[in-house]
Formats: structure tokens, sequence, C-alpha cells
């Protein structure tokens, strides 16, 4: 019997180095998403008992919520407010990063720490900052005469509270995002705009910004992402205000189960199957948009 | 040019794997089928380990308590106590998530009890709790433990409010002594604003943490009551005047800043730190003050509309779920906690106050106690034993913070929640 040596490993070699993946995904991704989607279609006591099927009463409960539009008025400017903000300003501190000067080394590492730091702890931290009587921004401003300002409390400065709080966490990592994607761009493109006179703004304009575009798609795609699922800068910040007239769509679910006067698990998954879609349609049409195919090719 | 389009590819994958993976973390999962089927008497076999999920009352005591009870319960009983301490901050989410998952523990400690009861999970008295032990609880708690004529919600500690005051500010504001009616209180707390170097009158919490204790103290001594023969009573005369009145002194800025948006805890450190004059308080509080030394306060009984002074007591639950070969465990459990020097040990650790009639007299010897004691028989409680009333309190922490902010309307709120509640039950 000729010995046929194929190059195509046997199922079982390939299951064995797929396995730990498969696992992964069917664990991490696919079970939960399946459980999501059945607690939705479900009728849930408050105990958090399954009480029977529930059709599509917990998809209307949800649409007909009386403060869902505030809710989504509120994730959309939360988004784009700290995507637009985070985006804009990573690109400055990533120019100062890429360029040469003494102690570049200490201020990349200080950039890193807000992203490494526990986003719940992070939200504290700002608590203490911005809080009435002991913030220490309220302190400061007082003594110039100018506070002191219920940056928590109050329905006008709640929301430009957190975002900042978002913004200083986006940064580090779309930071360094653009200063990889900086140091891709050729020195030649560069030499050769010097040589043509160009000036600084149009090398940038004309150079720099285009050829860092890619970078932006991929930063731009994961930031919405990550900011429109973030909860703990919102629920932390945000904890003191009643009802859910400044959640966002994150953790308007987490209150629908938890602590709100509904607390229905099957109401909140069907506000999570809602949220999964929402994301995945915004970011198709960003990326529509912004033609990502023949951007990034 | 194939490494930028795997980027591309893996971005996507990682929308759609991050959208369904946080979505699916948050929303909770699970859809277990109804447990409990066994019943009381359907034990098949015994089991040889309990779970206790248990509330963390402070981070020194709670943890330390329940490990030293368990390796009493063990070497009484050859049975394992497996002891689960969670934050207040998530035991709900727990709790539901276990439930949800078919994996209710045996025993869990929590502040509600009605709806677990009403959805058949739980063991009654006559089945875990010995006889002993149910004769020496308080009655006072007998009766909110009670749901549908038998009792499940077996209490493990309890607290009273009472008013707290800054002997300090009292002296500087020329104050004599702690005020018995809302007329004098409100008069105080106007003198203490008026001091003008930034001390506050009164410490008012409505914000969402705990605003239906805030308001119960106020609202049980203006004789009003969240319910009034059976039937719900949120937006009452008397609890539309009280409420009313909470929202004068909001706008007379007698109390600290947007008091609808304070947390209790919020309220709480502006009192030790000394900048409050007045605040309602319980137990716990006295020992952190104690502890820090910072603050010379008094305790006294809460001002009231009434001819005596009403409190607002609280306890909370240690629940036993039915299932299958555990019942003779459970029990072992409850006997040894309703132990006096088991219950008792742990009530003083923690700082609260007793739930048996055994207990009153243990602590009838610490003089700090006295205030809370004297008033614990007495005391008035939310109607816990009623399964509504766990959706209502989640609607009042919710809402009734609104009625003090700008453009509140204290009746709109309480008639709102009234209707609420009515359709809810």
């Amino acid at each position: 019997m000729p010995r046929a040596r194929s190059d195509r490993a046997s199922l079982g070699s390939a299951l064995l180095w797929l396995g730990p993946s498969l696992l992964l995904i069917f664990g991490v991704v696919l079970y939960p998403a399946v459980e999501l989607v059945r607690a939705s279609f479900s009728r849930f006591s408050i105990t958090g008992l399954r009480l029977g099927d529930a059709g599509t009463r917990n998809y209307q409960a949800v649409l007909e919520h009386p403060l869902l539009g505030t809710v989504l008025r509120n994730t959309l400017v939360w988004v784009v407010a700290v995507v637009t903000l985070t985006l804009v300003l990573s690109l400055g501190v990533a120019q100062f990063l890429t360029k040469d000067f003494w102690g570049r080394k200490v201020v990349r590492w200080a950039v890193i720490v807000p992203w490494a730091a526990s986003l719940v702890i992070t939200a504290k931290t700002f608590v203490m900052i911005y809080d009435y009587y002991y913030g220490t921004l309220n302190l400061l401003l007082s003594k110039l005469g100018l506070g002191p300002v219920d940056f928590l409390g109050s329905s006008t400065w709640i929301l430009p509270s957190m975002v900042l709080v978002g913004v200083f966490v986006s940064i580090p990592f779309t930071a360094y995002v653009f200063v990889a994607g900086l140091h891709a761009i050729p020195q030649e493109v560069y030499e050769a705009a010097h040589v043509d006179g160009a000036s600084p703004f149009q090398t940038w304009w004309r150079i720099t910004l285009p050829l860092l575009r890619p970078a932006v798609l991929v930063a731009a795609v994961l930031n919405i992402i990550y900011v429109f699922n973030s909860f703990p800068i919102i629920y932390v910040l945000n904890d003191r205000n009643p009802g859910f007239t400044h959640d966002t769509t994150i953790t308007f679910m987490y209150k629908l189960a938890f602590k709100s006067a509904e607390k229905d698990v099957g109401m909140s998954a069907a506000a999570g199957v809602f949220n999964v879609v929402l994301i995945l349609l915004v970011v198709l049409v960003y990326l529509r948009f912004t033609r990502w195919r023949e951007q990034t090719r | 040019m194939t490494s930028r389009h795997t980027t591309a590819a893996r971005a996507l994958a990682l929308t759609v794997a991050t959208g369904l993976a946080l979505a699916a973390c948050g929303g909770g999962t699970g859809a277990g089928t109804t447990p409990g089927a066994g019943g009381a008497g359907a034990a098949t076999g015994k089991v040889s380990k309990i779970k206790l999920v248990a509330a963390e009352y402070s981070k020194d005591n709670t943890a330390a308590f329940w490990k030293k009870f368990a390796e009493t319960y063990k070497a009484k009983t050859g049975v394992d106590l497996e002891v689960q301490i969670v934050s207040w901050d998530t035991i709900d989410q727990t709790s539901s998530t276990m439930i949800q998952n078919n994996n209710a523990p045996d025993i869990l400690n929590l502040n509600a009890y009605a709806s677990y009861a009403k959805d058949g999970l739980l063991y009654s008295a006559d089945e875990v709790l010995p006889a002993s032990a149910k004769s020496d609880l308080l009655d006072a708690f007998v009766k909110s433990g009670t749901y549908n004529g038998k009792l499940y919600g077996f209490p493990d500690l309890s607290s009273a409010r009472a008013f707290f005051y800054n002997k300090a500010i009292f002296a500087k504001a020329g104050i004599s002594a702690p005020p018995r009616t809302w007329a004098e209180f409100e008069t105080d707390a106007k003198k203490i604003r008026d001091l003008g170097d930034g001390s506050i009158g009164y410490g008012l919490p409505l914000g969402p943490e705990e605003s239906q204790g805030e308001f119960s103290m106020w609202l049980f001594n203006n004789g009003g009551n969240w319910k009034e023969n059976g039937a719900w009573a949120i937006n009452s005369p008397k609890n539309v005047e009280t409420l009313q009145f909470l929202r004068k002194l909001t706008d007379e800025k007698v109390t600290q800043n947007n008091p609808g948006k304070t947390n209790r805890a919020d309220a709480f450190n502006l009192f030790k730190s000394g900048k409050v004059g007045m605040v309602v308080g319980f137990s716990p509080l006295a020992g952190q003050l104690d502890q820090e030394k910072k603050v010379d306060y008094g305790v006294a009984p809460m001002p009231t509309q009434l001819a005596q002074p009403q409190t607002f007591g609280v306890t909370d639950y240690l629940m036993a779920f039915k299932k299958d070969g555990n019942q003779e465990a459970v029990k072992a459990f409850y006997d040894l906690y309703y132990q006096k020097d088991q219950v008792n040990e742990f009530i003083k650790a923690e700082g609260f106050l007793p739930v048996t009639k055994s207990g009153l007299q243990f602590f009838a010897t610490d003089p700090k106690l006295k205030v809370y004691l004297d008033t614990l028989p007495n005391a008035h409680l939310t109607p816990t034993d009623d399964p509504g009333w766990d959706k209502v309190k989640l609607a009042v922490q919710q809402n009734l913070g609104s009625a003090v902010g700008s453009g509140g309307d204290p009746k709109a709120v309480l008639d709102a929640l009234q209707k609420q509640a009515q359709s809810g039950s």
C-alpha cells in the first residue's frame, strides 16, 4: 500500500491545534450570545427565576420605555463626543511622542498610566476630583472665586464631566496606535516634501494625515466600540443621579436588570440584543461611509 | 498588503466579538428551569456541604465571623459550610444570576425575601427554624418576615435610625437642646445655615442609594405609612405633607447642595467631617464617629409631629432555599446561628442591633445603645412582607429625589409611585 503522505493534517491533529481557540470562542462568545437571546424571549420573576416564555414582550417593553429616547440621545452624544475628542487630542499627543526630546521615555510611560489603571478606580478618583464639597477641582475653583460647581449632580455638567474622563482613558491606546502609524510613514516622503519646499503645515496636511488615515480608521472603529460599551465610568460618576436621565444604553441595560423598578432580566436581555445590533449597525455604516476596503488595502 | 487586509478582518471580528460578549455579560445569562421541585419532604439523601451567600456589612468583621462560624458548624454537624461574602453593591446581581442558572445557594443573606417566598423557593420556619429560635425572635421582625401566614424571612440583625447632631455646631449656633418637633428642627437648621461659615443645617440624602429609608424616618414621624389597612398609601395626605416639608428644607437651603442627588454615604461623610449640624444616622455611623473621634456628637430621638417620637427599623434576612437533601443541614445552621453567643457576637462586631428577646438583654448593659434599644420593639418597618415592596422600593429609590430637585413636585412624584405600586401588585 502506497503511503499517501499528504500535507494536510488529520482532522484530529487539526482539532488539537484549533481546540483551545474554538473552545474560547464557543464559551466566551457564542454560548453567552445564545443565552442572551434565549433570556430575551423569557419571562423572569424579580428574583431571577424563569417563569416561562415571553414572546416579544420584552422587546416591546424596551421600545416603549418612556426614557429610551433620552438614553439613546445620551449614548449618541457620549460616543460622538468622546471618540472625536479622543482622536483629535491623540493626534497631538502622538506627534509629540514621536519627537525626540529629553525625558521622552518618561512621558511615554506616563501616557500609558490611565490605560493601565482599572476603570473603576479611575472613575472613583474622578469622583473625588469632581465632588461638590471635597473635590480637588472645586477647591481650586473656589480659591479662584469660580466655584464650587456641582459637576456630578447638575444636569448641565454631568455629561461633559463624564466625557472628559472617557477621553482621558481613551487617549493612551489611541495615541499609541497613531505613534505606530507615524513610524510607518517612510522618511523619504518627508525629504521629498522638504526638497519641494513644502511648509510644515502643508507637509502635515498633505502627507502625514493622508498616510495616517488607515491608523485613524482603525482607532476610530475600535474607539467607537469601546466607548459605546463603556460601563464603569458612567456607572460610577452617575451613581448619585436617580432614574435614567444620564444613562447610556449600556448602563440602562444593567439598571433594567438589577437596579431599577423594572428589575427584569428578560427586558434587560432584550435591551442587550438591541445594543449588539446597534453597535454592529453603527460600525458597518461607519466603515461603509469611510470606504474601509479601499482605504486599508 | 495582505497584512493590512487581515487587520481589517480582525477589527471586524473584534467588533462582533466584543459587542456580543459585553452585551452578554451585562445582560446576564441563563434561563434555568424552575428549581425547588423537590420540595421539603422529598429529601433524597443528605448533603455533605451547604453554601451561604452573605452580605458584607464590614470589611473587618463579616468574613471573620462567618469563617469562624463555618468551623464551629463543621465541628458540630460534620457538614461543610461554604461561605461566599458579597458586597451590597453587587449582591442583587449575584443572587439573581445564581437563581437564573438554577444554582441558588442554600442560605442567602439579603434585605428582601418576600419575592423569593412568592416564587416558592424558600423553606418556611416550620420546616427549618428550631422552635426555640422562633419563639426568641422579636415580634416586630416575625411580623415583617411573614409572608402569606408563614415565616420565611429570618432576621439576621437589625438597625434603628436615630437623630445625630453635632454638639460643636449646636453650641456655635446657640442651640441648647436637640429639637423635638419639626418646627424646632426647622428653626435650628436655619440657625446653623445662618452661621455663614459653610455649615450645613441638615444632611438630607434622597439620592438613589437609600432614599426610602430617609423618607420612612420622616413619614413615620408625621403619622404616615407606606401601606395602610393592607393597601398602598404612598400618596396619602400625610406623606405628601412630609415630602413637601423636605422640599421646603431644600428650598430654604438648610440642607446640603442637591439633596435629591446625595447618597446616604455622602451625607454621612459630610457629618463625619463636621460640616453638617444634623443627620439621621444609625449605630454603625456612631461606631465610625467613635473611632475617628473627630466630631463631638449627640444622639437623640427623631423630631416628630406626633406626641411620641417614632423610629424606623430595618432588618435583613437569612432565607433558606429548598433543595434536595439540605433541610437538616439548613436547620442545623439556624440552630447554631441563633445561639446567644453566635448571633449577638455577630451583631456586636458589626455594630448593629439584636433581633431576639435574649439579644435585647445581651445588649441592655451597653449605655450607648439605650437610645436605639428602647425604641426597637416598637420600630416601624417598611412592608418587606409584601413582594410588591421589592419593586416599589426600587421605584422610590430611583424617583423620590426628583421631588426636591428643580421643578420637582412632591405630590406628583408620590402619585406616580402610588400608581406604580398599585399596578405592580
